[in-house]
Formats: structure tokens, sequence, C-alpha cells
């Protein structure tokens, strides 16, 4: 699970461009969106491409996808439990 | 109608600098685009998905913003030749290469009205908001509709102009034959704040622009009509600005204006389908910083017979 964790920072910090943004500088409990790392809306439909496209998962209900993306420790959780 | 702001990114060192006209160099092969430091100018969140293009468009536009004061521009109005090519480029690649859902970033930021669409939400504007694309006029047909809405009920218009060079454009001017002029291939962005209001601020009268796409008629019957409609003649005009593509034209582009004094260009920007615009800004600071120079026309041929013209005068003209 936390090397999971590790790559999903790693991923998330190249695939979004946040600059100046090491991973040491995101906790497994940071929220990513909002007042956390400040994603947006675009940011959310680049996370939506990498769970289908990395880990197999197409978000089939797009409500869930604020809870599974709300910090790195759901988004781990999540992929644990339904990648293919 | 008043030219209250400019503001310029180039090869040259013209943003913020009011001294620029007088350090223009020939560009060398190769040459770079100068940048301010962007973060000083767009929020950190945002600028990480910005290609170049938009930072340059978004950070002369906020200089114009912050130069005139009009923090609310009744219209945001872009001219782009080629628009946002790194996304573009970088969405095509994606498409070929990726296996599964593309990234939506670089789609959605490929399109040519996405400078405008920027520049639109880090105003928090939701006036008109208009992006031409038309090729070598593109800068020229925003300047007409700048005017269009200048003499209808708007006040103010933030309007301006950009295009990106990125590698992949020289090998296709390469393999397009036009040989020794990749290397001179530039980015660059010139933005304005135009206004029915002179102001303190005000540097210079934008008389008129006008353009006419694959011309086939002689050029000096073009330019005797376009002064003629402004009520003017060539003895009237002081400076010309010409802007043509290579060698090619050069020559008869002076013997057209003769005795004028004909300066190129693309000497000093180097080729981009929107360097136009630099050439407004050239003249809006000569007009304002030299006394002896009332009235500029720049004559833009850059792509094929493609002829934008536009007139600004002093403001003591």
């Amino acid at each position: 699970m936390e090397n999971l964790k590790a790559t999903l920072k790693e991923q998330i910090i190249e695939r979004l461009n946040l600059e100046d943004i090491s991973v040491s500088d995101i906790n497994d409990d940071t929220a990513l969106f909002g007042e956390g790392l400040g994603l947006d809306s675009i940011d959310a439909l680049e996370l939506i491409v990498l769970m289908e496209n990395d880990y197999g998962i197409e978000l089939a209900n797009p409500e869930e996808g604020k809870e599974i993306f709300s910090t790195i420790n759901s988004m781990a959780d999540y992929i644990s439990k339904n990648k293919k | 109608m008043y030219i209250n702001a400019c503001s310029t990114i180039s090869h040259q060192n013209s943003f913020r600098n009011e001294n620029w006209i007088n350090e223009l160099t020939v560009l060398e092969e190769g040459s770079e685009l100068i940048t301010p430091n962007y973060k000083e100018f767009i929020a950190p969140s945002a600028i990480r998905r910005m290609s170049k293009i938009i930072r340059m468009g978004l950070t002369c536009s906020k200089d114009c913003v912050e130069q005139s004061g009009i923090e609310n521009p009744d219209a945001i109005i872009v001219g782009t030749g080629l628009g946002c090519l790194s996304d573009t480029e970088k969405f095509l690649n994606n498409s070929l290469t990726i296996k599964g859902l593309i990234p939506p970033t670089s789609f959605i930021q490929s399109t040519h009205n996405t400078i405008a669409g920027q520049i639109s939400l880090a105003l928090k504007n939701h006036n008109y908001n208009i992006t031409h694309t038309q090729n070598s006029l593109s800068f020229e047909h925003s300047l007409i509709d700048a005017i269009l809405c200048l003499n209808e009920e708007d006040s103010n218009v933030l309007v301006g102009a950009a295009d990106e060079d990125i590698p992949l454009l020289g090998e296709l001017i390469n393999e397009l034959g036009f040989k020794g002029v990749s290397n001179h291939l530039t980015s660059g962005a010139s933005f304005f704040m135009l206004s029915n209001n002179k102001t303190a601020n005000s540097k210079a009268i934008l008389v008129d622009s006008y353009t006419v796409g694959l011309n086939s008629s002689d050029p000096s019957e073009i330019i005797n009509a376009f002064l003629t409609q402004n009520n003017r003649s060539l003895n009237d005009i002081d400076l010309v600005l010409s802007n043509s593509f290579g060698s090619i034209g050069a020559t008869e582009i002076k013997a057209l204006f003769s005795p004028i004094k004909v300066t190129p260009i693309e000497q000093y920007t180097g080729y981009h389908l929107t360097n136009a615009a630099f050439s407004t800004h050239l003249a809006t600071d000569i007009l304002h910083q030299n006394a002896t120079t009332k009235s500029v026309l720049i004559y833009n041929t850059l792509y094929n017979n493609n002829i934008g013209l536009t007139l600004l005068d002093s403001l003591e003209a």
C-alpha cells in the first residue's frame, strides 16, 4: 500500500504538472482539491483518465469521484480494492 | 480611438521597457524569446498547465489592465494565426500513442480561443470574448472588430494577438521548401487597451485598420483607397512599418512608398503570423516618444497576397 501511495504521488505531480511540488509535500491525508493541493475540475478529469489507463478502473458513477479523489489515502484504498 | 496601454513579449527587450524602441537589435538566427517572470502575473495553480502562448497572452493582458487601470474591459478580442500549437501537438501525439482515454488538458487547451478564454477567466470578465484566426491578418481582423465595438457602445476594449513557435513548425517549414527561414521563426504577443476616452495614459490614436485577402489588384490602389477613405494621402505619412516574408517583396515595398521611410519589422520580430501586432506597439511608442512623427502606416504583407493596413496618429496630429 505504501508503494502504491508513493507511485500515486509521483503520477499526480507528473500528470498534473504540479510545479514546485515534490512527493514529500503531499501527505497521505492532504486534501487534493480545495484548500489542500488546490486541484480543479480539469485535474479531476486527468485523475479519471489516470485511474482507467494505469489501473484499469473505470468510474461508472461520477458521484463517487468526490470521495475517491479526496486524498491519497482514499485513492490508494479504492485502487487496491478495485484494480483489475 | 485611443491606445491607452500596450504590452509586448517578443524576442526584443520589449516588456515593461519604455526605452525598448531605442534598443531594437536585428535578430540573429536562433534568437530567444525574452520573457518576464510569469509567476508575477499568473497564479501558480493556473500557470502549471499553461503553454507559452497562453502565458504570453495572459501576461500582456494583465499588464495592459494594470497600465490603463481598466480592470473590466467591455470586450476581449484576440487574434492568432496558428493558435495553441504546443498543446495541439501534444494532443495529437497523445491520440496516436496512448491506448485508452486521452488526457483532456492538452485537448481542452489546443483550441485557438484558449488564450481569450484564459484572459476572461483571469480577469473574471463576462463580456464579449472572441478570437479571430485569419492567417497573417488575424491581428488586423481583431483590430477591426475592436473598432466596431468602440463605434457601438463599448468604451474600453482589450485587443491583442499571440503566436508561438514550436520546433515542429521549423521542421514543417523546411519540408515546405522555405530554406533559411526556420531559424527565424519566433514567438510573440502584443496587447492593447483601446478606449474612446483620452486619458493621461493615452499614447497614440488608432485611426483605422483594413484587410484584403488573396489580393489580385495593384497594392498601390488599395493603399491609396485606404488613405483616401481616411482623408489622407501618402504625403501625410511619416513612416511605414512593413512586414514581408524573407526578402521577397522588400524592394518592391520600398518602391511602393518612396520617398517615405520604410522600416521592415521582420528583422526585429522574426516570423510569426501576428507580428503586425508588434508593429502596432512599435508605432504607438514611436508616435508617443518622437514629436516629429505624426502618422505611421503599418503595411503587412507577410503571407502571399494578404494585405493588412493599419493607420496610427500621434495625439498631437
